[in-house]
C-alpha cells in the first residue's frame, strides 16, 4: 500500500509554478499493477521519482513501507568509465548482498542481457539499447515489491522484447509494477488499475481501461 | 526484499562507493597509482636540491629529505581531500537513482580513500627513505599519528562545507582551487616558523594548515619548536566548518539528490 497525504510537486517556471500534483491525497492499494498516464509533460516521470523515493514533494507526505526499484529507465545510473560488469557489483553491493549473491547476480545479469563480451567493457561504450537491457536485466536480480518502470519495455528488438515482457510478467507474480508508458498494450496486458495526471490533478482508476479512455479524451482535447 | 537499518544501508554504501572509487580515482589506466607516489616524490627532490643549493646548513641534525616528506604527505592528503570532496556531488550525480545512494556517503568515500592512499605512501615512504639511510623514525610516532588523522578530519571538515557551497555555487569551487596554489607556500611546508621573522610568524599562523604542519614537524624531529601550534585554533578549525557544513547538508540534502 502507497498513501499520498496531501502531496504537493511544483516546477519553477518563467510563468510561475508549474504544478504536477496540488494537495492530492490518494491510497495505491496493496497487489495492484498500476499504469501511470498523462501528455508529455505532466509529470508522470517526476511521480515515479517520488514513489521511489529519490525525488520529494515541496509538501505532503508519501507513505509505504514497500521496498521500490530504481526507476527503469533510459538513463541509468551507470558510471561510463566502468564495466557493465563492474557496474552490476555495484548495485549488489549497495543493497548488502554477500560476495556470493553478487557472483550470483553478475551470472543472471550477464546472461539476461546478452551483452556478451560488452559485459566487460566500459558503459560508454555501449548503445542505449545496451543500456536498457542491462539496466532491466539488474532490476530482475532484485526482489522489490514495486518495481517502477518508465518505458524501458519499449527497447530491444521483438525477440528480446518478448524475452523482457515474459520475465517482467513472470516476476509480478510476486512483485508489483508502477509504469509509465505510451504503449497502450502494454499498459492494459500488465497493469490492473490506472493513474491518470494532469494539470496537477490525479485521478485513480480500478480498471486500466478506464484510465485509458480517460486519457485519449484528454489527448484529443 | 528484507528492509535493513538505514546504519547497515550506509556502510554498505560507503564501501561500494569506496571499491568503485578505488576504480576510478586515476582513470583506467594502471599508471594512474603510480603517479600517487611520483608527485609527491618529485616534490620533495625538487625542494630537497633548492635547499642544498640555498642553505646548505640549515636544520642541523635533521634529515631536510624526511622533514619535507612528513609535511607534504600530509598537505597533499589534506588537499585532495578537500578537493576530491568538493567534486563528489557532481561525480557521482547518476548514482542518486538508488535511494540508498546519499551525496554525504560519496564524500565520506573519498575521504575515506584518501586516507587509506595516505597510509600506504606513508609506508613506503618510511620504507624508502630508510633504504636511503635516513633518520626516519619520528620521535613521538603517536603524536604523528594523532595529527595526521585529526589533519585528514579537518580536510573531511571543510570538505563536507565546500561540497554543499560548491554544488549551489559554481564558482566557489574554482576559487578554491586558486587558493590552494599560494597556500603551498604559506603553510610550513619546507621551512619552520621558528626560522621566521616574529611579524611573519604570527601572519602565518592565521593559516590553520600551519598548525598542522608545525605539529607534525615538531613531533616528528627532536630540537624543533612545539610553540606555535595551538590546539583550540585547530579545533575551532575543525569543529566549526563541520557542524556549518552538516547543518547546510542536511537543509539542501533533497535539492543535490533531485538535481
Amino acid at each position: 500500500m502507497i498513501v499520498l497525504d496531501n502531496v504537493t510537486k511544483f516546477f519553477k517556471t518563467k510563468k510561475g509554478k508549474k504544478y504536477i500534483l496540488k494537495n492530492v491525497s490518494m491510497t495505491i492499494p496493496e497487489g495492484v499493477n498500476v499504469g501511470i498516464l498523462g501528455v508529455n509533460g505532466a509529470g508522470k516521470s517526476t511521480f515515479l521519482r517520488i514513489l521511489g523515493g529519490i525525488d520529494f514533494p515541496n509538501s505532503g507526505r508519501v507513505i509505504s513501507n514497500k521496498t521500490f526499484s530504481w526507476p527503469l529507465g533510459l538513463a541509468g545510473g551507470f558510471q561510463g568509465s566502468m564495466t557493465g560488469k563492474q557496474n552490476v557489483r555495484f548495485v549488489a553491493r549497495i543493497f548488502g548482498k554477500s560476495e556470493e549473491e553478487i557472483k550470483e547476480i553478475i551470472e543472471f545479469v550477464k546472461d539476461f542481457s546478452e551483452l556478451g563480451d560488452y559485459f566487460d567493457m566500459p558503459i560508454k561504450t555501449y548503445s542505449s539499447g545496451m543500456k536498457s537491457r542491462l539496466n532491466f536485466g539488474l532490476s530482475l536480480a532484485f526482489d522489490f515489491d514495486y518495481i517502477l518502470i518508465d518505458e524501458t519495455l519499449s527497447v530491444g528488438d521483438s525477440r528480446f522484447k518478448k524475452k523482457s515482457k515474459e520475465a517482467l510478467m513472470k516476476k509480478i507474480e510476486k512483485s508489483n509494477v508502477l509504469m509509465v508508458s505510451h504503449s497502450m498494450s502494454d499498459l492494459k496486458n500488465i497493469c490492473d488499475v490506472g493513474i491518470v495526471l494532469n494539470n496537477g490533478k490525479i485521478s485513480y482508476f480500478d480498471d486500466i481501461n478506464d484510465a485509458i479512455n480517460v486519457y485519449k479524451e484528454i489527448n484529443e482535447a | 526484499m528484507k528492509k535493513r537499518s538505514s546504519l547497515k544501508i550506509f556502510f554498505s554504501v560507503v564501501k561500494a562507493l569506496l571499491l568503485r572509487e578505488i576504480q576510478t580515482r586515476f582513470g583506467s589506466q594502471k599508471l594512474g597509482y603510480l603517479w600517487a607516489v611520483v608527485e609527491p616524490m618529485a616534490t620533495i627532490i625538487v625542494f630537497a636540491i633548492i635547499k642544498e643549493l640555498l642553505h646548505p646548513n640549515a636544520m642541523p641534525g635533521i634529515d631536510y629529505p624526511v622533514f619535507l616528506a612528513s609535511g607534504f604527505v600530509a598537505y597533499f592528503m589534506f588537499k585532495n581531500i578537500v578537493v576530491r570532496s568538493m567534486s563528489s556531488f557532481s561525480a557521482n550525480k547518476g548514482l542518486f537513482v538508488y535511494k540508498q545512494v546519499k551525496p554525504f556517503d560519496t564524500i565520506i568515500s573519498r575521504a575515506l580513500l584518501e586516507f587509506f592512499l595516505t597510509v600506504i605512501i606513508v609506508i613506503l615512504f618510511l620504507f624508502i627513505g630508510w633504504y636511503l639511510g635516513f633518520d626516519v623514525v619520528p620521535k613521538n610516532p603517536l603524536m604523528v599519528i594523532v595529527a595526521y588523522i585529526w589533519f585528514a578530519i579537518f580536510g573531511l571538515s571543510l570538505g563536507i562545507l565546500f561540497a554543499v557551497l560548491g554544488f549551489f555555487f559554481q564558482n566557489f569551487s574554482k576559487i578554491i582551487n586558486l587558493v590552494f596554489l599560494p597556500l603551498f607556500f604559506i603553510s610550513a611546508l619546507f621551512y619552520t616558523l621558528d626560522a621566521l621573522p616574529p611579524i611573519v610568524r604570527d601572519i602565518l599562523l592565521l593559516n590553520p594548515i600551519v598548525h598542522f604542519e608545525e605539529m607534525i614537524h615538531a613531533n616528528y624531529f627532536d630540537g624543533l619548536s612545539k610553540e606555535y601550534y595551538n590546539y583550540t585554533y585547530m579545533a575551532l578549525w575543525t569543529v566549526m566548518p563541520m557542524f556549518l557544513g552538516l547543518w547546510l547538508y542536511r537543509k539542501t540534502e533533497r535539492k543535490i539528490i533531485m538535481s
